[in-house]
């Protein structure tokens, strides 16, 4: 029995590790999810699609990386321990720090960029907001290569980490045939403990997003915005107040990502290192109806799990671009998104 | 004026708008050098390629971002056909390109059918995704044929240069919306753009307004795609990354969304921007650049303060306005000069060729939060405007 299942020409799937290609773009997405969070409010509340997310984002992920520096990670100081022959330990407490570092700054930044760049152009057309919107995306972006550190792209020294333990569930060992060839591998799911706790933290960070929405004075209010912003401001809402309290929530979580991916994952930092992320998280809010808050979710997990599967099919090279044609293919036949409801405009 | 006479006219014009394009690279090739040359190529391109999505952002209020994309398709169309059919160098020049640019021309309109049959059912932002994820899969499954040269790019067996045609497109380019819009096709468009229902309900077919939007908009951009791929014989999918549609869009709102001058106007400055600076020699340490960034936005934001607060007389306001200009850039010298005893900032200099897509970024905002209706709102440039303009100056004194 061949251990592959041929299934079209050409096209061999390992059916045994799809559950770990499952597990894997269950990471993605959730990640994803939690960018497309930021998007989809804000977008709720202004009708502004806030193209300097991804940047948030990428400041979330320098912000975690110089926080981990300033704590004593940073290359040099880890190359001397190293010398000196003192062991570099970690605790759980640098990582929350990291977190609610990330967390605030982002906070504080998404902040800064509606105050000083979209409050302007609130009562301006909607094309000159978004124009404004790349403005200031571009402007992150390349001032970011002007005056953060990414050449050579850094990375958020995995000593900082102490959950690098790696789980294993095996579902079925492996058989093996005589003289050691494997006649069928084995069917077996390894997660990190990094990766566990990712997931947890971003489910805890959903549940907290869901109080605030539903159950304060402010989520109320963003509700209302969000419904319909001219008559909420006619009823006493603090719209200003309101919408900067989406930026800051939807930036906070936007950190709250880029530090995980940046402290679990290990992945490398440079100025352009929310684009693609910021691209697909966006995608994946119009996928589940823009300014749908759980529809961003459902979003996120799709396009990580078509990503993830896309690679295992073996098209890893059009892996950025199946995101795009899964949307065309759901915008044509729901033009609201999943979840998204499609209004007819009447006279 | 008799049928006769206006073919007349418009034969006429035509006939001097080729006389002028080809007077135009006649004197240009004999004059200047390659790099100015090279300006001249691309201000036209970058003039078709604004005008074009002008007509589909602008004045059918169409939310396209991936104009690249059909720029992409002409320019692949062209190279491949013409390294196809034409594998040796044996062909009446002019001629040949011509063929191209037909043929890039033909393979984007098919491209803008494409994405402007969906358009049918989505509108605003939904419809602006669809158009960028266009561009970005048409890039990415270039990106991926090794026949077509894959990312390290594709190499046309022939290089032709043609100022004359890159002119001659963006004249007809700039003819065609013009002319579109005094007929009563052209109303449709402006009546989509306005209120879709309204428009609807006059009997105007939205469906096909707006997808011969799409198509002449992407025709356009074609052709200017396979000029593109025969002027510099080599063609790569990162040239045609997101960056330039949203550098193309960015001109059309920066010239003001709808007005053909201002799309003309803007496409023609904005261009010029990183070209220059890719030649530029000087140098600009840490401190000046922060200084400089912090003074522009300083600038910036007091201006429009003075336009909000300030209702007196226009000359005083003037006044403010300079005021507003200058006293940042004098503030942040006199700062930099009391701190450059101290050295607070590594003595870190930059390159003018790293500085050119911060330089557009900072263009890009500045004349957005001053002049958010960008510089000729929906107006065009005319000469009754002109003359009105000139009487009433002569009346006034």
């Amino acid at each position: 029995m061949n251990s592959v299942l041929p299934l079209m020409a050409g096209i061999q799937l390992d059916w045994f590790s799809l559950p770990q290609q499952l597990v894997n773009g269950l990471v993605v997405g959730s990640i994803y999810a939690l960018i497309a969070l930021g998007y989809t409010m804000v977008y709720g509340v202004l009708r502004l699609i806030n193209f300097a997310h991804g940047e948030v984002f990428m400041l979330g992920g320098y912000t975690a990386l110089l926080t981990s520096y300033a704590m004593g990670y940073s290359p040099d100081a880890i190359r001397q321990a190293f010398a000196e022959g003192r062991e570099v330990t970690s605790s759980p407490l640098n990582l929350v720090i990291m977190l609610l570092v990330a967390m605030a700054v982002c906070a504080i930044i998404g902040a800064i960029i509606e105050y000083f760049a979209y409050r302007p152009m609130r009562n301006q057309s909607r094309i000159a907001a978004l124009i404004t919107a790349i403005g200031v995306s571009l402007f992150l972006q390349y001032a970011g290569q002007l005056f953060l550190p990414s050449n050579p792209p850094p990375s958020v020294a995995q000593d900082v980490n102490p959950y690098q333990a790696v789980y294993t569930k095996v579902f079925s060992e492996a058989v093996i045939g005589e003289g050691g060839t494997v006649i069928r591998p084995a069917v077996e799911v390894t997660i990190t403990q990094g990766r566990v706790i990712m997931l947890i933290t971003v489910v805890v960070l959903m549940a907290v997003l869901t109080y605030l929405v539903m159950y304060t004075k402010t989520g109320r209010a963003m509700r209302a915005a969000s419904h319909d912003f001219d008559s909420a401001s006619l009823m006493g809402v603090n719209v200003n107040r309101v919408v900067t309290a989406t930026f800051m929530l939807g930036s906070a979580l936007a950190g709250a990502g880029a530090m995980m991916l940046t402290t679990f994952e290990g992945t490398t930092l440079q100025p352009f290192f929310g684009v693609l992320p910021g691209v697909k998280a966006f995608v994946a809010a119009v996928l589940g109806g823009i300014g749908n808050i759980p529809g961003a979710v459902l979003g996120g997990l799709v396009m990580g799990l078509a990503e993830t599967l896309v690679t295992w099919l073996g098209y890893s090279e059009y892996k950025d671009a199946v995101a795009f044609v899964i949307l065309i293919l759901v915008l044509l036949v729901k033009p609201g998104g999943l979840l998204g409801s499609n209004k007819v405009e009447k006279v | 004026m008799s049928l006769g006479k206006i073919l007349g006219k418009r034969a006429l014009s035509i006939l001097a708008a080729v006389g002028v394009c080809v007077l135009a690279q006649m004197v240009l090739t004999q004059s200047v050098d390659g790099f100015l040359l090279r300006l001249f190529f691309l201000g036209g391109l970058y003039v078709t390629l604004a005008v074009s999505l002008n007509l589909i952002n602008g004045i059918t209020g169409q939310f396209s971002i991936g104009h690249a994309g059909f720029y992409m398709v002409g320019a692949y169309a062209a190279g491949l056909s013409s390294n196809y059919f034409f594998p040796r160098q044996s062909l009446d020049m002019p001629a040949y390109l011509l063929v191209s640019v037909l043929i890039g021309s033909v393979a984007a309109a098919i491209a803008g059918l494409i994405v402007g049959l969906p358009s049918l059912r989505l509108k605003g932002d939904y419809l602006a995704v669809v158009t960028l994820g266009f561009g970005e899969i048409i890039r990415i499954i270039t990106l991926n044929q090794e026949a077509w040269g894959g990312s390290y790019g594709y190499n046309l067996n022939h290089k032709h240069q043609s100022l004359a045609l890159v002119f001659l497109l963006a004249i007809v380019c700039i003819a065609v919306c013009r002319n579109l819009l005094k007929s009563a096709h052209g109303l449709a468009f402006l009546a989509v753009r306005e209120d879709e229902v309204a428009a609807q309900a006059m009997g105007i077919n939205l469906t096909k307004t707006k997808v011969v939007a799409f198509v002449v908009g992407a025709t356009f951009a074609g052709a200017a795609g396979a000029l593109f791929a025969h002027d510099s014989g080599f063609i790569n999918p990162d040239l045609f990354k997101m960056e330039l549609s949203f550098l193309i869009l960015t001109m059309v709102v920066l010239g003001g969304t709808g007005s053909i001058t201002g799309s003309v106007l803007a496409a023609a400055t904005l261009f010029l921007i990183p070209e220059l600076l890719r030649i530029a020699k000087f140098e600009v340490s840490q401190g000046v650049l922060l200084g400089v960034l912090v003074a522009v936005g300083v600038m910036v934001y007091t201006i429009r303060l003075v336009e909000r607060t300030f209702h007196g007389e226009k000359t005083q306001k003037s006044l403010l306005l300079l005021g507003a200009v200058v006293m940042p850039y004098v503030v942040m010298f006199g700062v930099g000069k009391l701190l450059e005893t101290y050295t607070i900032l590594g003595d870190k200099f930059y390159k003018a060729n790293d500085l050119r897509w911060v330089i557009l970024a900072i263009v890009l905002l500045v004349v957005m939060l001053i002049r958010p209706s960008g510089l000729f709102g929906h107006h065009e440039f005319s000469w009754d405007w002109l003359r009105s303009k000139m009487n009433r100056r002569a009346v006034e004194a």
